[in-house]
């Protein structure tokens, strides 16, 4: 009987601590067939099993390019994510996806992009990141603005060293007021403040906005002042999942369900959706 | 039907309890079945293709790995018998939700193997609204035979189905007689309106006024026939477990209650907001149907008399406030 | 006595006394009443008061939404629902500086008469701010106060597993029994708590047995015997069986009726050199 509830299995090949509350796994699946067979898009999610304790909902964060695993970013919050703070190396877990619409990465050829993240909402963004760098002659010029509270939220630091050696490429790394160290060499301010003084070139560019939703919020008039169109600013929302498949009735946002017709969003969509998110 | 439970073969009907309660549970012997006497049952048939509590699957850990061990669902025949036309009607309204892309076969088992025998109603109570949705009490959508009363204890029947047909075939005898089905209840209210009122009045202080009440229990959803609503949760121990799918309400507190802390939600007014819109907007929107039967049970269930028919009464009666003033 | 009732309220409002009255409405004669919240002096006339009045008001006493937006209150209750009220002002639950309570003589609920009626001592309420009419309050033994349970306690232990085994298994973990409670107000109650799970929330014969039988025990020594929980529950399961079963052992060990004295402390909320010890071996 077909199941579509039922996971995959994956064997969890790495962990690494991000922060100190941060953690990324890169896991594979235990099926090589499947293994084999398994496509997604940037932008999609997944729902990850710890059995035992339960089912979470994040997004793909790695590459679609990357066909030796699939990776997660998670922070440890509830019963499900301090279970997954135990796991290491060789334990299995389970996984149920892609869900979810993605990043339209085709409409976004031949344009400038605008990555905008604050704190754990990098690993949505570093996946569309990743993807356009491997594909990097078809996009124009690459702002990345990345920020966080502290010099020790910020996840994925290595990467963001990497991608500004890609050509056209700006990185702007940022901590919010008090959140730097004495060796700190990046920017202080919080993330729109930022944005706005990096004076980013807009014409012809396309922006992805994850973050807290105070970060957004300001960041917003900030690209509009810009002059980047609401329809060509893009977030992924979250809201409480449980089946990923439109049927369990939680993630609805009015007349929307997150799960189906989201997570990605333009800002054009959202804001015709009422507060329900 | 004792020829049927000796073959174990499941029937579920209207049932008498100590108190008086008619709810339709699955039967032990056909004596217990009663077909009169009581407007509709407390619950609704939905338990009896989307349950209350269901398994998917097992696991068990082994070292670092895990075994997931596959649950069937049976898929002899059974039999839901008596059902109203307000319960009948509220299957082919889930269809749409539970294979949405993706086919939840769960459900869709249970639903290829029941056959469906409603009795058409021949009185209705205050609570009862099926002709404001677009129903009456002989509707046939969702039955596989429909048995009209005649009133000298014969029924009229229709067997709407192959599947109503391979079990009426032999127990009937032409005849040139037909029901005098009643006409139901006054329409109470104009969907359409409703549609648009949901449709302009995400924010308004209108939820808050009128559900100010409710006590946030799920009295309302679980003995509706089209709420669908459910959760998953991991049950066992260190040894193994399974995965459960269970009932859930959008009217508890947790139910959008982020892991952040966040809740969308955090009021009842907005939980109560969710369950009409779910009702009489998003489901039409996706689903061309309202996810509303008109059978009442919310309203004879609710601890605090809200359920759904008051909410929407109150909304008619604005829209006809409001079209009086234009 | 409504006219009373009415009078009193619309005074409460007008001299800005309360926020809101919490009361009964109804919508036509014979239907059940149902609560209501009146805000303004002239919507008094919304108030009822008759044996359709069924719940148990103090349960919004607790509810956070209701007091932000009401602080100061004035609510209607039978004698069974004062003695929630004094159950939640010996628990710390709710100031009584900011709760009028109008007590209402009551003769009894329900056409049929509510099982809880026929052995009830409180048709005149206590611990009230204010009394609303006059009837009969005659005394009731122990006896015929648990006359129920005692009957059914005689059944032997088999028979009453059998009971509770049907029963129970109709449960739908709808909490419609605790969200209509008044003594239900934790703020994260233990079925909802996941850190670790203590009870499935499955509607499994374990998960109804754990829910129902932990819901009892938590509510010994406070259940004021309103029944509501056992009027509002969709499956017709007798809760009033359990929570009497707590209620008499309350009665037996310590001598103590929830809600009937404001003087005298909880049982479980409060300890004195007095107790006894002889479970600690």
């Amino acid at each position: 009987m077909e199941n579509i509830y039922k996971p995959d299995l994956m064997e969890v090949l790495a962990v690494r601590q991000q922060t100190s509350d941060v953690k990324s796994v890169r896991i594979r699946f235990k099926d090589e067939e499947k293994a084999r067979k398994f496509n997604f898009r940037v932008g999609q999610f997944g729902i990850y099993s710890l059995f035992g304790y339960g089912e979470s909902t994040f997004n793909i964060c790695s590459s679609s390019n990357w066909k030796d695993y699939i990776e997660f970013c998670f922070r440890k919050t509830g019963k499900v994510t301090e279970g997954l703070w135990q796991i290491s190396e060789g334990d299995t877990i389970g996984f149920r996806g892609p869900y979810g619409n993605s990043y339209p990465t085709e409409a976004w050829e031949g344009k400038n992009l605008v990555f905008i993240s604050g704190g754990i909402a990098m690993p949505p963004v570093r996946c569309a990141i990743w993807y356009v760098l491997e594909n990097r002659a078809k996009y124009g010029n690459i702002t990345i603005v990345y920020g966080a509270r502290t010099v020790g939220d910020l996840v994925f630091q290595d990467e963001l060293d990497k991608w500004a050696e890609y050509p056209n490429v700006r990185v702007v790394r940022t901590v919010d007021p008090g959140g730097e160290t004495p060796d700190w060499k990046g920017e202080i301010g919080f993330v729109p403040t930022i944005v706005e003084k990096a004076q980013i070139p807009a014409e012809n560019s396309v922006a992805l906005v994850i973050g807290p939703p105070i970060m957004i919020k300001f960041t917003l008039p900030v690209l509009d002042k810009m002059g980047i169109a609401a329809k060509d600013i893009y977030t992924s929302l979250e809201n409480r999942m449980k089946c990923g498949v439109g049927k369990c009735g939680r993630c609805n946002c009015g007349p929307v369900y997150v799960c189906k017709e989201g997570p990605v969003f333009t800002l054009e969509q959202l804001n015709k959706l009422p507060m329900d998110y | 039907m004792d020829k049927w439970l000796e073959q174990e073969r499941p029937v579920a009907a209207p049932v008498r309890l100590q108190d008086n309660r008619v709810m339709y549970q699955p039967l032990t012997a056909s004596s217990q079945i009663v077909s009169d006497g009581f407007v509709h049952a407390e619950n609704s048939i939905k338990e009896f293709f989307f349950p209350r509590t269901e398994k998917l699957y097992n696991y068990k850990f082994v070292g670092q790995d895990v075994e997931l061990q596959d649950v069937t669902v049976e898929d002899a025949p059974r039999m839901v018998l008596f059902a109203r036309p307000c319960d009948a009607a509220s299957l082919p309204i889930l269809d749409h939700v539970f294979n949405w892309d993706y086919k939840d076969e769960f459900y869709n088992r249970r639903r290829r193997a029941t056959t469906v025998v409603t009795l058409a109603c021949t009185e209705h109570d205050t609570h009862c609204f099926c002709t404001s949705v677009g129903l009456t009490p002989d509707s046939e959508q969702g039955s596989d035979v429909l048995l009209l009363p005649l009133g000298d204890g014969n029924f009229e029947v229709r067997m709407l189905t192959e599947k109503g047909k391979e079990l009426f075939r032999d127990l009937v005898q032409t005849s040139d007689k037909t029901a005098q089905i009643p006409e139901g209840p006054a329409k109470k209210f104009d969907v359409d309106e409703v549609l648009q009122f949901l449709e302009e009045n995400f924010d308004s202080p209108f939820w808050e006024e009128q559900t100010l009440r409710c006590l946030g229990c799920a009295a309302c959803a679980y003995n509706c026939p089209t709420c669908h609503c459910f959760d998953i949760v991991d049950e066992g121990n260190a040894c193994g477990g399974c995965r459960v799918k269970n009932w859930d309400a959008c009217q508890f507190s947790m139910f959008s209650l982020h892991a952040s802390g966040h809740n969308p939600r955090s009021i009842q007014a907005q939980r109560q907001r969710q369950r009409i819109q779910h009702k009489f907007r998003i489901y039409h929107e996706k689903f061309g149907t309202y996810l509303c039967t008109g059978c009442g049970n919310c309203g004879r269930n609710c601890p605090v008399s809200l359920g759904v028919l008051n909410v929407v009464e109150a909304i008619h009666r604005r829209t006809v406030k409001a079209s009086e003033k234009d | 006595m409504l006219k009373q009732l009415r009078q009193i309220c619309k005074e409460l409002l007008e001299e800005g006394k309360v926020n809101a009255v919490i009361g009964y409405g109804q919508d036509a004669p014979g239907k059940p009443a149902y609560p209501i919240f009146v805000t303004q002096p002239a919507d008094v006339t919304q108030l009822v008061w008759n044996s359709h009045c069924y719940n148990n008001l103090a349960v919004y006493l607790t509810q956070k939404r209701i007091r932000a937006l009401y602080p100061k209150v004035a609510i209607i209750v039978k004698g069974c629902d004062a003695r929630a009220v004094t159950v939640l002002e010996k628990d710390s639950q709710i100031s009584r500086e900011d709760v009028v309570v109008i007590g209402m003589a009551c003769e009894g609920v329900g056409e049929p008469r509510e099982p809880k009626c026929n052995a009830c001592d409180v048709h005149m309420p206590h611990n009230v701010d204010i009394t609303v009419g006059e009837v009969p309050n005659p005394p009731v033994t122990q006896e015929q106060r648990f006359a129920e349970l005692n009957a059914f306690l005689k059944k032997t232990p088999e028979e009453r597993m059998a009971y509770w085994k049907t029963e129970l298994a109709r449960c739908v973990k709808c909490y419609a029994c605790r969200q209509t409670c008044p003594l239900c107000y934790c703020e994260r109650c233990i079925v909802d708590k996941n850190r670790p799970t203590c009870i499935d929330t499955s509607a499994t014969l374990k998960g109804n047995f754990a829910w129902q039988i932990t819901r009892a025990f938590h509510q010994a020594a406070r259940c004021v015997g309103c029944d509501e929980c056992t009027r509002v529950c969709p499956a017709g399961i007798n809760l009033r069986l359990l929570n009497q079963s707590l209620a008499l052992a309350a009665e037996n060990c310590f001598e103590f009726r929830a809600g009937m004295d404001a003087e005298l402390e909880p049982v479980v909320g409060a300890y004195s050199l007095q107790d006894k010890e002889n479970f600690i071996r």
